[in-house]
């Protein structure tokens, strides 16, 4: 900024007697200084966006009043360097914020030009003497205009790069969102493919009389109907992401038996379960367990997607081996291992139990996002979406999802915790109770 | 060696979902009488084709059972190591990559990427297509 004024002072003509002519004047002037701050600001309050710009009121206008007296008496030291200067930027920058627009504050400076002149003209009769300060005050007006443009101009660059920053910024989100919107098509894409190709393939077999028997036709159709029931999974799916994805997942939240969902669920893979020779077992059967706050049908959906997977990725034993196993258990957590958000009445925590191949810890995160099967690829087939799904119903409801190794550091353990219904705080043990609400001083 | 097992030609199946397998089978030997061998095992697949026990491949693009080094690879890479080991024994193996990438730009890439022959869109479900592409494929 030296350099800047530097360069204007040359080029103004700007000498030392000029700066010692404004001294003389300097205290001579100060008495208008009221005044001019007060024309000043009523020319600036025409602007048509005044009412925008003084949204502050009075005080606000009191305020810039004392700031540009402030900056007219500055203009009478003569000096104009560095101090001055930055007063001068922070003028501009104060005006630029409050949303007045240059070409107002330059026709402002007409104002201040024209009253400086009568100013002169009131206390300096004389007119050699008069026209000698008159030409020094219109100089110094005139690089005070340069400084105050400049400021302008720096201040206005400066918004813009913060705002093509954040145009930059926003530009790559989206453009981030739109490549993961691609990927997203492509992966159901793919998957509607697999199911398609088995329906469409059989059927038309059938069709072209590519078949033997009608023993042969009732299995194609077998396999037909399994790839259908498939693909409606897949659609559902599909359809519970993209909901959830756009906010638009509506929960019937309200005080659920779980009792009753274990009892409701558990048997509805009791006959892929046994196919594989596992054993399957529900050990809350017969007690009774807590209210949660949940919506059924999705806690249903959560539970069946964990026992589903469970039975799936274990394998049936080989000949010397005991069976399988695919266990449910269910605790009351006074101390919730996951939302601290929750108002903490305390959590039922499920779990799913197996002894099947297991999930690597560094995939136990990644297993949560879309289409992703540990250990190995696709081979166990089904969307790839159950666990995304499953963890955002089960956030959504209030609760948390994790997985651990199974027993042994065999298998897999999945739990999900859901809130306790708030009149079953009340039958919690008070010692257990304080545990979560007040936290013992060190 | 009678007349009919020497003008009949095996063509290979590798493709991880059992049913889309199935289909490729019954699809190849009712409509177009070949023989197939259906398989994942890659060491297998490489003897089989340096023996020159099979003619023709179909191959998946995405596999969750082809181990190789230790690894698992995916089709496009199967695709190569079938040609080369075809090359090595100085045969040609043809190859028709059948897959479920359906995006625009896929069979370009995936063809260029695999060597492979020829490109299936799944869903494959014409029987008489697929026996006329693979036939294409032996005619060379």
């Amino acid at each position: 900024m030296e350099t800047f004024i530097q360069e204007m002072k040359r080029y103004l003509g700007f000498t030392e007697e000029d700066a010692a002519l404004l001294r003389q004047i300097g205290p001579r002037m100060e008495k208008y200084l009221p005044e001019l701050a007060e024309r000043f600001y009523s020319q600036i309050r025409q602007h048509p966006n005044a009412f925008r710009v003084f949204g502050g009121g009075d005080a606000q206008i009191a305020r810039l009043k004392l700031t540009l007296q402030g900056w007219a008496k500055g203009l009478f030291g003569g000096g104009y360097d560095q101090p001055y200067s930055e007063e001068r930027y922070q003028v501009g920058y104060r005006h630029v914020r409050a949303g007045v627009e240059q070409k107002y504050v330059i026709s402002a400076m007409g104002i201040v030009r024209a009253f400086f002149s009568e100013c002169l003209l009131l206390e300096f009769p004389a007119s050699d003497v008069r026209l000698r300060y008159a030409r020094a005050v219109s100089k110094i007006l005139d690089l005070d205009l340069n400084l105050m443009c400049e400021s302008y101009m720096h201040a206005s660059m400066q918004n813009l790069r913060a705002l093509n920053e954040q145009l930059e910024r926003a530009n790559r989100d989206l453009a981030e969102a739109s490549r993961s919107k691609d990927e997203f098509l492509a992966q159901i894409s793919h998957e509607l493919r697999t199911p398609l190709n088995s329906i469409l393939g059989f059927t038309k077999l059938v069709l072209d009389g590519l078949t033997k028997t009608p023993e042969e036709e009732r299995e194609l159709l077998r396999d037909v109907f399994s790839s259908a029931q498939h693909l409606l999974g897949l659609v559902n799916d599909i359809l519970d992401i993209g909901r959830i994805e756009a906010g638009r997942m509506a929960l019937h939240v309200d005080d659920v038996d779980p009792r009753h969902v274990l009892d409701s669920t558990v048997p509805l893979v009791t006959i892929p379960a046994a196919e594989k020779d596992l054993e399957l077992r529900d050990e809350t059967h017969n007690t009774e367990l807590p209210l949660v706050r949940a919506d059924e049908v999705r806690f249903r959906q959560v539970l069946l997607n964990l026992l589903s997977n469970a039975v799936k990725f274990t394998p049936p034993a080989a000949a010397d081996q005991p069976p399988g196993r695919v266990a449910v258990r269910a605790r009351i957590l006074h101390k919730p291992d996951a939302p601290a958000a929750h108002s903490g009445n305390g959590f039922l925590r499920i779990e799913v139990v197996d002894t099947g191949i297991g999930i690597p810890e560094e995939k136990r995160e990644e297993v949560f996002e879309k289409f992703v099967q540990a250990p190995a690829g696709r081979r166990y087939g089904g969307s790839g979406l159950g666990l995304a799904i499953s963890r955002r119903l089960v956030e959504l409801m209030g609760g948390a999802i994790g997985l651990e190794n199974g027993e042994d550091g065999r298998g897999t353990l999945v739990w999900f915790t859901l809130p306790l219904a708030s009149k079953e705080a009340a039958k919690l043990p008070p010692a257990s109770r304080e545990k979560t609400s007040t936290r013992a001083p060190a | 060696m009678t007349a009919t097992q020497s003008e009949q030609k095996t063509v290979l199946i590798v493709e991880d979902h059992a049913l889309v397998a199935k289909f490729y089978r019954m699809a190849l030997e009712r409509a177009g009488n070949f023989l197939c061998v259906v398989t994942e095992d890659v060491p297998q697949i490489l003897a089989d084709v340096e023996a020159g026990r099979v003619h023709v491949a179909v191959l998946d693009v995405s596999l969750a059972n082809a181990h190789w080094q230790g690894r698992l690879i995916d089709g496009v890479e199967l695709a190569q190591l079938v040609k080369r080991a075809a090359a090595a024994a100085g045969r040609s193996l043809p190859i028709l990559l059948a897959t479920a990438h359906a995006m625009s730009g896929d069979r370009e890439r995936l063809l260029a990427a695999s060597g492979a022959d020829d490109y299936l869109e799944k869903p494959v479900f014409d029987a008489q297509l697929l026996v006329e592409k693979v036939r294409r494929l032996l005619a060379g």
